[in-house]
């Protein structure tokens, strides 16, 4: 597989009128190759938006170096280049022209890509039918609703039909049936043969999509690989799940000052408390916790194999 | 290629924007008409509003308007793509800026000159101000010219609106030394010396007595000059702003890139 993408010890520092202020990104590494779906996650703060930035020439790193498409990211001869082929999918309400209708978006930026005339009006049909909004071309972007601008983003990322695709959190507000669309239209610019590079809070949008990832805390990698290779980096500790009638928070709270156990989530469902606790020291011995728990009601106890959102807890210390 | 569609298309976007938002008829019609209106009652001296001081008084008041016009036009013009999230994607997008900004200039000077027509139109219908343009044609280019230079300025300083956040504040600071220095609102020869050399140093200056020039009956001319003169110093000045607005344009995208305050707003 052709790498496409070769980052080295980047680094990216933020500074506030001179004096140093935060790393946001502490020296990475790490190669995508073409045609995956590359993600990138974290919690907030992480590095993840920092990090695509600066494979999308908006951001100069302070050190390290970023080659993408065999482009030197920072080498301003070759930089508009570059931007030719890649382009970048930004989460969130700005980002478009809200006076301006969804087509005239399309245009205005296809103009800033040079595309031909000729070719827009069929281009823009064609996006706009990908991202379901073909109904929508000619009402302006203020009367849309999230997933329509969410939408429109993605196609408006496409009018340079870019090799390389960054999206940063593409569902990130989105009800569960326009996310489920929009992971639809990644799968398909994926087969098409994009590079995508994902960032996502979402581990289930995350392990449905991403041939390999890499997991950031504080700006450095703490984990990489495919999701499997994830999980099995947290393989040495045991995921004891517990669902109970009456909220166990009292037994839980044992484990706030225990460094060896984290609690990976806790939930309501169906009336009942879905709690399930990691111990990072290994296997755990379920009939300790069985004891532990009674007193509210043990419905079901069990070991479950990490999933990739305990694997993410672990490896972030949970530093949401 | 890929500039001529770049300007083309902030050109557009800018006359899209212009009919969809309201908001623009006030630097584009209001604002001129009070400019011209103060001029006016400032050159009749609360008597007659006739001869060749309120035809001075209105090509001075139209100016006036065509750089309101044209500075609020380069304000918003980086300071909205700010606000609205559509700078970065913009920068990313494999053109240069400053080729939209050119469009977007292009867009209000063809608006500042209707700015002016309508100036004019108003001081003669409501005023009977007996506009008498000696040379309707030089008048016309000289017009020209002056928008292309208050353009070129604007251009500039829209190139600086992309570093700061307080885009409206530096576009009111900057509103008023222009009037002065450009010889619209008083002839530069009033003005002290150390500031008729910054005046001569700007397009506009140029402009502005072209268009003196070409309206009033037996004017001689800023410093003895001819039109002829002053129209090419007018396109010459120009064109170095608008060189300068495109060097310095590489300076700060870099600039953004490198503090990453391209999303700040």
């Amino acid at each position: 597989m052709k790498t496409v993408i070769e980052v080295n010890d980047l680094v990216r520092k933020f500074s506030t009128r001179g004096r140093p202020t935060k790393t946001a990104v502490g020296g990475i590494s790490f190669d995508v190759g073409q045609g995956e779906i590359f993600g990138i996650l974290g919690p907030n703060g992480a590095g993840k938006t920092t990090t695509i930035k600066m494979l999308s020439t908006l951001l100069i790193p302070t050190s390290g170096t970023a080659r993408v498409l065999g482009y030197d990211v920072t080498d301003d001869r070759t930089v508009m280049d570059l931007r030719k082929r890649i382009n970048v999918v930004s989460g969130g309400d700005r980002g478009l022209y809200y006076r301006l209708s969804a087509k005239q978006n399309l245009e205005f930026f296809a103009d800033l890509y040079g595309i031909p005339k000729r070719e827009q009006t069929e281009m823009c049909q064609k996006l706009l039918g990908m991202v379901g909004l073909m109904n929508a071309a000619d009402i302006k972007v203020e009367d849309f609703s999230r997933g329509m601008k969410q939408r429109l983003h993605i196609a408006r990322a496409l009018v340079n039909d870019p090799e390389l695709l960054f999206m940063d959190e593409p569902t990130i507000g989105l009800d569960p049936e326009i996310s489920r669309s929009i992971r639809s239209v990644i799968r398909d610019l994926s087969r098409s043969g994009k590079t995508i590079i994902l960032t996502t809070h979402y581990m289930y949008e995350a392990e449905e999509l991403c041939d390999r990832m890499i997991i950031l805390s504080r700006g450095n990698i703490v984990g990489k690989g495919t999701v499997a290779e994830i999980k099995d980096m947290v393989s040495d500790s045991s995921v004891v799940h517990i669902v109970t009638d009456r909220d166990p928070s009292e037994a839980l709270k044992g484990f706030v000052s225990d460094p060896d156990m984290t609690v990976v989530s806790s939930r309501t469902v169906g009336g009942r408390y879905d709690t399930r606790f990691a111990s990072a020291s290994g296997k755990t011995d379920v009939g300790a916790h069985e004891d532990l728990f009674r007193p509210f009601g043990i419905r079901l106890i069990g070991l479950d194999e990490p999933t990739l959102e305990d694997a993410y807890i672990r490896l972030t210390g949970g530093d949401e | 290629m890929m500039s001529a569609r770049a300007i083309s298309a902030g050109f557009k976007q800018q006359a899209v924007q212009f009919f969809a938002d309201p908001q623009w008829i006030i630097p584009s019609l209001i604002s001129p008409f009070l400019l011209s209106m103060v001029m006016i009652f400032l050159s009749s001296g609360g008597t007659s509003i006739e001869g060749p001081l309120v035809l001075q008084a209105v090509l001075g008041g139209g100016v006036l308007g065509m750089w309101a016009n044209s500075l609020f036009s380069s304000s918003t013009s980086v300071s909205f793509d700010r606000i609205n999230g559509t700078f970065e994607p913009m920068l990313g997008s494999g053109t240069r800026i400053i080729y939209v900004l050119i469009g977007r200039s292009l867009w209000s000077t063809l608006i500042g000159l209707l700015n002016a027509f309508i100036v004019f139109a108003i001081a003669e219908v409501m005023f009977g101000a007996g506009l008498n343009v000696q040379n309707p044609i030089l008048f016309f280019l000289a017009l020209l010219m002056a928008m292309l230079s208050l353009s070129s300025v604007g251009l500039l300083i829209s190139t600086l609106f992309v570093l700061t956040r307080k885009g409206g504040t530096v576009s009111s600071v900057l509103e008023y030394p222009i009037y002065v220095m450009s010889g619209a609102l008083v002839p530069i020869s009033m003005l002290p010396q150390w500031m008729q050399s910054v005046s001569l140093a700007l397009a506009p200056t140029w402009g502005v007595d072209a268009i003196k020039y070409s309206a009033l009956e037996g004017y001689e001319g800023m410093l003895g000059m001819s039109f002829i003169t002053d129209v090419l110093m007018c396109l010459a000045l120009s064109i170095i702003f608008i060189v300068s607005a495109y060097v310095v344009m590489l300076y700060v995208e870099r600039k953004v890139l490198r503090d990453g305050t391209a999303t700040r707003y």
